[in-house]
């Protein structure tokens, strides 16, 4: 498996599509902003979403029966599942049941991290996948880079190669309109012949047992009220106690993640519809692990909006591909690290600690900080390979004692001012690759800060200053 | 399953969340809404719908009437009657699948919020809710008197007791997923008018 930084030097060497990319997400990331700044109670707002989060899910296990308990008594049908492979098998089991060979998808990030396409269509499920950019991913046989814009990484000829490819599209067509028309079509016949929807879910009300989908191309809509089979998939930490809490969320949500005032569609299920069987999965999967991490926990009141994949420098630059995680960028760094600290160990390091993603979270969690913590974590548990360890430990000494530090100091300002550039910007110096070192100051800081306080207990005459000046 | 069940509300039970975790009091009025008629009419242009102001029912058909896509709407299904009859019934088709080439749909709203443009519509008198977004045009009608400042007090009027399906609605089906370029009418609508009566 290669590393954020070896895939990110790939991503990087197409300059012209890296930095359309940088912009494009730019562009979204300022059009959150306008919208934050439109809502007069924009920060208060976001520590009232914190508090509902941290309240529902300290107390996960009742409001989770009180959705239950809801959401039956309006006819659905609620399943448990403890990991990605029980919820694959039930949301098979339940196909089967009903003899489901063609499935119309939402997005839903929760079915990417399970892998269930891959699994249903291992058993012989159809599964389509009705999101625009899902669907452009799904015939790239790709997977999303990003968890809100999945396929923000292809341009339109790309788009107009697969549609070509696989939809009949005119060879060449590159119009965004004209592409998303034939995608209508196309994706028009398959809504009326699924047997079965499956969609991910937004929030889930305990109060009502109501599961609230939002989306803007009305995909979810129709996969939820056409086949006569509908399943919605959920993690445990999707749970908020009240029907008012969405007024909270809903205003956060779709700002902070388009910059939209709200999506287009926002809806509303309270059970299926007349002469519909509807499911809900509800899987846990390594969440009530993160809930039970000190440092960590605050991980899982995330609510996928994607608002800090859009403001990471890294990942802007890098593109979501350079993950390795199926989720990419800050939230995916510090979701992956609970999954396996040494598989994903690169991502702790896919950033410039730069805080942007903890400043734009509508939930308010600490994500710079928290990688910083996992960062400790790798170097704890050994992972960080022999060159980086030795180079921390030399950097650890230097710190711990003065004389050292001073050493150093003066062993570095002296040599660089000998050595030639080469020396340091060559092949073999992994940070020198890319980067320049700055000028070298003559003296120390301490050296500078004693000569500035000998100037101000003495300090020039002023007439000395201004000599020169009429 | 019933294991499964047992053993995630048991490992949930356990956590590290600290500190304050009682339900949050709190009120987030949207106090930057003046004139929410405006505002209302002003965010839905915005996201790419129409919004009128018409003085009762009979001004609503005038601008029904007169619009691009009544004119150009074979299969017309309307639940507002007293606006226009229509020509397609869905209440009489047991199918969803056979509402898949209607034109136009008018249906009414329950609400209009001013902060994003959104209609809430309560599915439940539809015999097919599919119809909301399987109509390549939708026309919502809200009462002028129903249109609140924001998500709060959209909720507060709501009544989810008895209902089984319902939308926020704002704007036509969307979608900005090739280079972020914004195409009305993906899946949905391809367009929504709000007529505000009153």
């Amino acid at each position: 498996m290669k590393s954020h930084a070896r895939l990110a030097a790939g991503f990087l060497k197409q300059e012209e599509r890296a930095h359309w990319h940088d912009q494009a997400l730019w562009y979204v990331r300022e059009k959150r902003d306008r919208m934050a700044a439109s809502v007069p109670d924009w920060e208060r707002l976001r520590d009232t979403a914190q508090a509902i989060k941290r309240h529902a899910l300290a107390n996960l296990p009742h409001y989770l029966e009180e959705f239950e308990g809801n959401a039956a008594a309006r006819g659905a049908i609620v399943h448990y599942a403890l990991d990605a492979a029980e919820h694959n098998r039930i949301v098979l089991e339940i196909l089967k049941g009903r003899n489901a060979r063609l499935v119309a998808k939402s997005k839903s990030m929760l079915s990417e991290e399970c892998g269930l396409n891959e699994y249903l269509e291992r058993n012989g499920v159809q599964v389509v996948e009705t999101d625009l950019a899902e669907r452009i991913i799904q015939l790239a046989g790709e997977r999303p880079s990003h968890i809100v814009l999945p396929s923000i990484h292809i341009r339109k000829e790309e788009v107009g190669d697969i549609f070509h490819e696989h939809l009949g599209t005119e060879k060449g067509e590159s119009d965004p309109t004209r592409l998303t028309r034939a995608a209508r079509t196309h994706l028009r016949e398959r809504f009326l012949a699924a047997q079965a929807g499956i969609s991910g879910v937004n929030f889930a009300v305990a109060e009502t047992g109501a599961v609230v989908i939002c989306t803007n191309e009305g995909n979810a809509d129709l996969g939820n009220s056409l086949p006569d089979l509908y399943i919605a998939v959920m993690g445990v930490e999707k749970v908020i106690p009240k029907t008012r809490d969405l007024s909270v969320f809903l205003r956060l949500l779709s700002r902070s993640a388009t910059g939209q005032p709200i999506s287009a569609y926002t809806s509303h299920l309270l059970g299926p519809r007349p002469g519909q069987a509807m499911h809900i999965v509800i899987v846990d999967n390594g969440r009530s692990e993160i809930l039970q991490r000190e440092r960590f926990h605050r991980a899982a009141f995330c609510i996928r909006c994607g608002a800090c994949l859009n403001t990471c420098p890294v990942y802007r630059r890098s593109g979501g591909h350079s993950y390795n995680y199926v989720i990419p960028g800050p939230i995916g760094t510090i979701l992956a690290m609970h999954r396996d600290l040494k598989k994903f160990k690169d991502m702790a390091y896919a950033s410039t600690l730069c805080g942007s993603c903890t400043a734009v979270c509508p939930v308010k969690i600490d994500i710079h900080r928290q990688i910083v913590l996992w960062r400790n974590d790798v170097v704890e548990a050994g992972y960080l390979g022999r060159a980086k360890s030795a180079a921390l430990k030399t950097a650890t000494l230097g710190m711990k004692s003065t004389r050292f530090f001073r050493m150093g100091g003066w062993t570095v300002r002296t040599i660089l001012r000998i050595l030639p550039p080469f020396v340091f910007n060559n092949r073999l110096t992994i940070w020198g690759k890319s980067r320049d070192l700055p000028r070298m100051p003559a003296r120390s800081f301490r050296a500078e800060f004693r000569a500035y306080s000998r100037r101000k207990t003495n300090p020039p005459e002023l007439g000395a200053k201004k000599e020169g000046r009429s | 399953m019933t294991d499964s069940r047992r053993l995630v509300l048991d490992r949930l039970k356990k956590h590290a969340i600290a500190g304050d975790t009682s339900y949050p009091a709190y009120s987030h009025p949207h106090t930057g809404i003046t004139d929410p008629r405006k505002s209302f009419q002003s965010v839905i242009e915005s996201v790419g719908g129409e919004c009128r102001f018409v003085a009762d029912l009979d001004d609503a058909w005038k601008v029904v009437a007169g619009s691009e896509v009544f004119l150009s709407a074979k299969q017309v299904c309307s639940y507002v009657k007293e606006i226009a009859e229509g020509n397609f019934d869905a209440e009489a088709i047991a199918d969803a699948r056979q509402c898949a080439d209607v034109d136009l749909a008018i249906v009414r709203g329950e609400l209009g919020v001013a902060e994003n443009g959104a209609v809430w519509v309560n599915a439940d008198p539809l015999r097919h809710r599919a119809l909301l977004f399987l109509s390549g045009h939708l026309i919502l009608v809200i009462k002028g008197r129903d249109i609140v400042p924001d998500m709060e007090s959209a909720y507060a009027r709501n009544d989810f007791s008895s209902i089984r399906s319902g939308y926020f609605i704002s704007g036509p089906s969307k979608t900005a997923d090739i280079e972020q370029c914004l195409v009305i009418g993906a899946h949905g609508a391809k367009s929504l008018l709000v007529l505000v009566v009153g």
